[in-house]
């Protein structure tokens, strides 16, 4: 509305009138993320336990708190599981969404039935797809173990038990269920794309997989850069199954970091470590974001 | 277009409308659950003319992830302590698991909240609880009653084995359990086999009875592995807790039993190899035949009488010599939490008194599975009639003499997951027992250390 209106009347607005209405936004950024964000970094300088009233009381030891994790072979192997966790569901999720979204982007009877299913795991909360997903990994007679059996394959059957498959098995949850939920995004994209495109370029004689490959992903560019840093926050702050099925365990092996952090601050009570791990965690997702940022940037130009 | 007046008007509305859900916000995360609600709601249907008592209200906190309808069973009581006690008005709030109770009572008084006034927490949260602060002594309340030494020691001392420390008294039992070893009575009769009473005779008989593919001699759930690991280290001789500063991993005694976990598998195939994550199968797979014996908490007792179609044994886990049974206590107590009004703090003891009473004590064992927590519970004529006719409910309270403390001292958070590390790390061969149980103690020694 105001850039129809006469410049005389757009001079009145009083100056504070646009700090005016950013200021509940503001505000709420700042009392409900930067304020935290803050305090933990103060806090991470701290020696903190809450279940001792000896050390109730807040202790400055500097960086005590950061050579503590640095040096910690527990945390090293939390870290490694999280990059393993985030580089392994974030390109299975964004390709399946993909080939979900081409699956269903089509005018076919019944067709609204198959976009259902592959939206359904979006709709179940995490705690009750962890729980069925629980009993698909059951020893002896559980539906994957089935399954392989089917296939001809008698192997490793304790998935959750099992050191080397515990963090593969609540990856193939995440993944399952993000796959659908970016789906959407992607078939919102292929539905916007412009169909003269794609008729000149049939005409051209392009074959399906170059029309796919060489115009549809490219003009997808920006859907797949919001799906991917949606999906990569998404790794980091969805733990909720490994709580269900694993509690970060056999001993550690699917621990990831939010886990970790809700251990050292709910389980442990150390206020002082777990306020340095959000710090960690705090640096690891700004830098991701701003590469994000960067990205977009260059491309947009 | 708009005319400057207007402008300002819907300019208004817009500020109004955030302004609106600002405060939304604002109110929502400043108001920790309780405070409204423990004022005293009901303060107008006093008659103030009489002498009546006034009235309080007490939020009680109770887990409800556990083996039985809690909400139900428990909403009937409280109707019957309202109607004894008309000025108190109960509000219980059933939340989640045991760590989600006090995940909230925790970030309750943190945040500067008012937690409710009782709630059932893990017994062997015990210290964590008194060490942060959040518990009140319940010593006064005992001493105000006519009998209140009679009172406590009518409760079965293993379940009281976790209320006192510092010499006082902190909690109340209130749903309680042992671990149990579960046996298909039938099998056994078929194949000759007697109740088994060591180590060498449990593992021959699990040997006995696996059919491979088919059936597995005894299942011994793993994925959050201390707690039905005990009995194997009691039943060894050595407990791995001593004090609240003191556990006990690396004794040859404690990786004895850690090396038989893992002969039951490896030496007698008769159990399923490394970390069994069959906490919530394993009675299941009892009950329809795909394996002999279980070992599972007592909880699990009506579930699997209900669903088994066989004769079901239950017994304390055997020991390494001959004769000798182990176990251990576990399920959680009533605390009173700080920051209570006296009134407030007398209506919750009177909940407690009435809840834990002989009548409802056996009532709560009938229809959940928990081992009634009071000795006179088992005189009383409905406990009588149930334990005639489902003789195992009695059995289980029988196995309280061989029980031994569950696993609860200084920073248990911590140690707990220590041990659950390294424990897990041999059932899996990723490290041997020796070895394992050497570095468990080692960590554990470090995150206790302080606290001595």
């Amino acid at each position: 509305m105001s850039a129809a209106a006469p410049p005389l009347s757009h001079r009145k607005a009083p100056k504070w009138l646009p700090y005016l209405l950013v200021s509940p936004t503001l505000v709420i950024v700042l009392v409900f993320t930067a304020w935290p964000t803050v305090q933990a970094v103060y806090m991470s300088f701290f020696r903190q336990y809450l279940n001792f009233a000896k050390f109730r009381t807040p202790t400055f030891i500097g960086l005590h708190n950061y050579r503590e994790l640095f040096t910690s072979p527990d945390f090293l192997q939390v870290l490694k599981n999280t990059a393993i966790y985030v580089a392994g569901t974030v390109p299975a999720s964004i390709v399946l969404a993909f080939l979900f979204a081409l699956l269903v982007n089509r005018a076919v009877k019944g067709i609204g039935l198959a976009r259902l299913g592959f939206f359904y795991p979006t709709i179940l909360p995490m705690v009750s797809a962890a729980t069925i997903w629980m009993f698909f990994f059951t020893p002896d007679y559980g539906l994957f173990n089935s399954l392989l059996e089917t296939l001809g394959y008698h192997g490793p059957e304790n998935w959750l038990g099992n050191p080397h498959l515990a963090l593969l098995a609540v990856m193939i949850v995440a993944i399952w269920k993000n796959a659908g939920y970016l789906m959407i995004f992607y078939l919102a994209g292929l539905q916007n794309l412009p169909e003269d495109v794609f008729e000149a370029a049939s005409l051209d004689g392009a074959s399906w997989w170059t029309q796919l490959w060489k115009i549809a992903f490219p003009l997808l560019r920006r859907t797949t850069l919001f799906v991917s840093t949606i999906a990569i926050i998404d790794a980091f702050q969805v733990v909720d199954h490994i709580f269900v099925m694993t509690q970060g365990g056999p001993s550690g092996a699917s621990t990831v970091l939010l886990y970790y952090l809700w251990q050292v601050r709910f389980e442990d009570q150390n206020v002082g470590l777990a306020s340095a791990l959000t710090v960690v965690l705090i640096v690891i997702m700004l830098a991701i974001t701003i590469t994000n940022f960067v990205l977009s940037e260059r491309e947009g130009a | 277009m708009m005319s400057l007046k207007q402008r300002v008007f819907s300019l208004a509305v817009l500020l109004l409308v955030l302004g609106l859900a600002l405060a939304a916000c604002g109110s929502k995360a400043t108001s920790t659950p309780a405070p409204a609600a423990t004022q005293a709601p009901a303060a107008t249907e006093a008659p103030a003319a009489t002498a009546a008592p006034k009235p309080v209200t007490i939020e009680v906190y109770y887990p409800v992830a556990v083996d039985a309808p809690i909400a139900k069973i428990l909403n009937g009581y409280i109707a019957d302590f309202e109607k004894a006690n008309p000025n108190i008005t109960v509000k219980p709030v059933f939340s989640g698991g045991y760590g989600d109770v006090k995940t909230t009572i925790q970030t309750t008084i943190e945040g500067g909240g008012k937690p409710p006034v009782l709630a059932v927490m893990l017994a062997a949260d015990l210290y964590d609880l008194v060490n942060a602060g959040y518990v009140v002594p319940l010593d006064d309340f005992i001493k105000a009653m006519p009998n209140g030494s009679a009172y406590i020691n009518d409760f079965f001392p293993a379940f009281m084995a976790n209320s006192r420390y510092d010499g006082k008294i902190w909690s109340i039992p209130f749903q309680r359990s042992v671990v149990a070893l579960y046996y298909n009575a039938d099998l056994f009769q078929q194949e000759g086999i007697q109740p088994p009473n060591s180590w060498q005779a449990l593992a021959e008989a699990a040997q006995k009875l696996t059919i491979p593919n088919k059936r597995w001699g005894i299942e011994w759930p793993s994925g959050w592995p201390y707690w039905l690991f005990q009995p194997l280290a009691i039943g060894s001789g050595q407990n791995i807790v001593k004090s609240p500063t003191e556990v006990v991993f690396n004794d040859p005694k404690v990786i004895a039993a850690v090396q038989y976990y893992i002969d039951l598998s490896h030496k007698y195939q008769a159990m399923p190899e490394g970390v069994q994550k069959n906490w919530g199968n394993a009675p299941a797979d009892f009950a329809k035949g795909a394996a002999a014996m279980i070992v599972h908490s007592s909880g699990s007792l009506s579930g699997i009488l209900s669903q088994a179609k066989f004769k079901v044994g239950v017994m304390a886990v055997p020991g390494k010599a001959p004769g000798t049974y182990a176990t251990v206590t576990g399920g959680g107590n009533f605390y009173m939490l700080k920051g209570a009004t006296p009134e407030q703090q007398q209506a919750a003891w009177k909940f407690i008194e009435f809840i834990t009473q002989p009548k409802y004590a056996a009532d709560f064992s009938i229809q959940t599975g928990y081992i009634a927590t009071r000795k006179s519970a088992y005189d009383t004529d409905a406990m009588k009639a149930y334990i005639a006719k489902v003789p195992q409910a009695g059995q289980l309270k029988d196995m309280l003499q061989y029980a031994g403390a569950e696993l609860s001292c200084m920073n248990l958070g911590k140690v707990r997951n220590i041990f659950h590390k390294y424990l897990q790390a041999a059932y899996n061969g990723q490290m041997t027992p020796e070895e394992a149980m050497q570095k468990a103690q080692q960590e554990a020694d470090k995150a206790l250390e302080m606290f001595k």
